[in-house]
């Protein structure tokens, strides 16, 4: 047990896909969405838009269009871009800074819930137009990424098992590498995308 | 034996979504995710049914059916999932023998 509780956190969270039918409260959610406005954004444009779901019959629709849901969740993130945002500030929509700022307020979002006592897990592996015609999205919102909430419930499947050993050192390479420079092509990158 | 439902609309509808969703996911997903999908789908089927079932179909939705972890993938060992596919597969076409009645000779 680490003695720095934002290093626990991080450490301890893990994505669980086994939820109880206890509801979350409309308090906790507002809590996570209030922590995902803190999330590092891209030049702080804030392009993305979140949308909360609760109603159980809604919830039960969305789990029926997304494969990628194994957990019966009792609350719903989905992080939307806003494209009507994206075009008016300029930026291409290739812009990897768009994603990657997905990332940031899930895995802020995440964390919060985890802090919160509540289990949480990411969902991507879902058709958008099938979560589209069940929220009656609108055409400027792409739904992104569901932030999955709920209270843990023992047992629910093993976590997804990777190809090996994996380490922080595993991950990592420090300083400059050795050795003739590759000709690797950079892949091509916007410059409003260089932040 | 007597023809009965196992399925409610609403679950055989759930089903439906849940196939054709995944074939749009699978367009753009690793390929290793298919059989997970297939998988995934054929466990809420044997979820729905395993009340209504008779008893010797039940032994196999709850039996080998659920041998393999619902997140389970080849990447962590290709061999050893082909082999639990093989039989999870054995058990299936063994239970179709014995339920349709194929040792006995009814057509
Ligand atoms: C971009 C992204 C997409 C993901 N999509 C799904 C998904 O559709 N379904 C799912 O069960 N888990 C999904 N996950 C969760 C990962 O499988 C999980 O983070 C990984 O197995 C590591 O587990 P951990 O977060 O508990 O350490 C996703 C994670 C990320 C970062």
């Amino acid at each position: 047990m680490s003695s720095n509780p934002v290093l626990e956190a991080i450490r301890t969270r893990r994505v669980v896909r086994a939820l109880t039918d206890e509801p979350v409260g409309r308090a906790q959610l507002e809590d996570i969405l209030k922590a995902g406005r803190w999330a590092p954004s891209g030049g702080n444009r804030r392009l993305h838009r979140y949308v909360a779901v609760h109603d159980p019959l809604t919830l039960r629709l969305l789990r029926m269009v997304s494969p990628g849901m194994l957990q019966k969740p009792q609350a719903i993130v989905l992080i939307c871009i806003d494209w009507q945002r994206v075009g008016a500030y300029g930026l291409s929509s290739t812009s990897t800074g768009l994603y990657v700022d997905v990332g940031t307020a899930a895995q802020t979002m995440l964390l919060a819930a985890h802090s919160l006592g509540l289990a949480s897990g990411i969902v991507t592996s879902f058709p958008k137009a099938g979560v589209r015609a069940v929220l009656n999205l609108p055409a400027q919102l792409s739904p992104e990424l569901f932030v999955c909430l709920g209270h843990a419930a023992p047992g629910g499947p093993a976590p997804m098992r990777t190809w090996g050993k994996i380490t922080w050192q595993s991950l990592v390479d420090w300083e400059r590498f050795p050795g003739t420079p590759s000709a690797a092509p950079e892949p091509a990158q916007a410059e409003s995308e260089r932040l | 034996m007597p023809e009965k439902l196992v399925l409610t609309e609403d679950e055989a509808l759930e089903l439906l979504s849940f196939l054709v969703m995944a074939a749009r996911t699978m367009v753009g997903e690793p390929n290793e995710y298919a059989p997970l999908r297939l998988l995934t789908a054929a466990g809420r089927l044997s979820d729905f049914i395993v009340e209504r079932v008779t008893p010797e179909t039940r032994v196999l939705l709850s039996g080998p059916l659920k041998q393999i972890p619902q997140t389970a993938t080849r990447m962590a060992d290709a061999d050893g999932y082909a082999k639990q596919l093989d039989a999870v597969c054995a058990a299936v076409a063994q239970h179709l023998v014995r339920h349709f009645g194929l040792e006995r000779g009814i057509r």
